[in-house]
């Protein structure tokens, strides 16, 4: 069975709230977008928003640049490809079939 | 679009037991097939086994002994998929990792021309240089 890794948990763990989830659709959708912009479009705080940017970049899903005063942020999405790899693979017919092929090679044999 | 499936594991033997688990008939019928099948590891070798209770047929298209074996199959009228397995040593057994790929056309293979395994460092391998799209 492949190991999603550390990366992966905080992926899972970042995605798992529902407003960051919609600061991920947000920034996605307008390439760029500023704290201040996303609180516009959501019912959270500017400083719930803020949280919930530190928390995607301590995932690696978001980037910043700045532009004059402002903070831009933008999504980096490398690491849920790791996550969506584990996703794709897990329970599918190869995880089946190559724990099947480590019993068999566990069992007793002749030496080869 | 092709859909990849991927998977790995450690299992407990060297590169040269797995290699023979996923080459020989009999073994793959402890692992991968219903029951014994038939695999001719060399390029352009066929391969028939039933896999939940379904036959599949199909050719190899690389088989780089103890290290890489890349097969494509699919069960009758439906599309094929390609199957890259690799071998390495880790530990004290082997990593093997695999990933399928399903291409949506459905590919027969006419008058393959493959090159036999080189030596590592220039990438060696084989791949069919003519297939059809049936």
């Amino acid at each position: 069975m492949p190991e999603p890794g550390a990366a992966a948990d905080a992926v899972f763990a970042a995605l798992a709230d529902p407003t960051r989830r919609d600061v991920v659709e947000l920034i996605g959708a307008a390439g760029e977008a500023s704290a201040s912009a996303l609180a516009r479009e959501l019912p959270v705080s500017r400083q719930a928003i803020g949280k919930h940017l530190g928390a995607l970049a301590a995932a690696g899903l978001v980037a910043d640049r700045r532009e004059g005063r402002e903070v831009l942020y933008r999504l980096t999405p490398a690491p849920m490809h790791e996550a969506m790899g584990w996703m794709a693979s897990v329970g599918g017919p190869w995880d089946r079939r190559l724990g099947a092929l480590q019993r068999h090679l566990a069992r007793p044999h002749t030496a080869v | 679009m092709p859909e990849t499936e991927s998977s790995d594991a450690h299992v407990p033997a060297s590169p040269e037991r797995t290699w023979e688990a996923l080459t020989d008939g009999e073994a793959l019928g402890e692992w991968l097939a219903d029951g014994p099948g038939e695999l001719d590891p060399t390029p352009g070798g066929e391969l028939r086994l039933t896999v939940d209770e379904r036959e599949r047929t199909g050719f190899v298209e690389e088989a780089d002994p103890a290290r890489r074996l890349v097969f494509w199959w699919s069960e009758t009228e439906q599309e094929s998929s390609r199957v890259e397995l690799e071998l390495e040593p880790d530990g004290d057994g082997t990593r093997v990792r695999v990933t399928e790929t399903r291409p949506l056309e459905r590919l027969t293979v006419e008058g393959i021309e493959l090159a036999t395994p080189r030596g590592r460092g220039d990438g060696g391998g084989a791949a069919p240089r003519m297939l059809a799209l049936a």
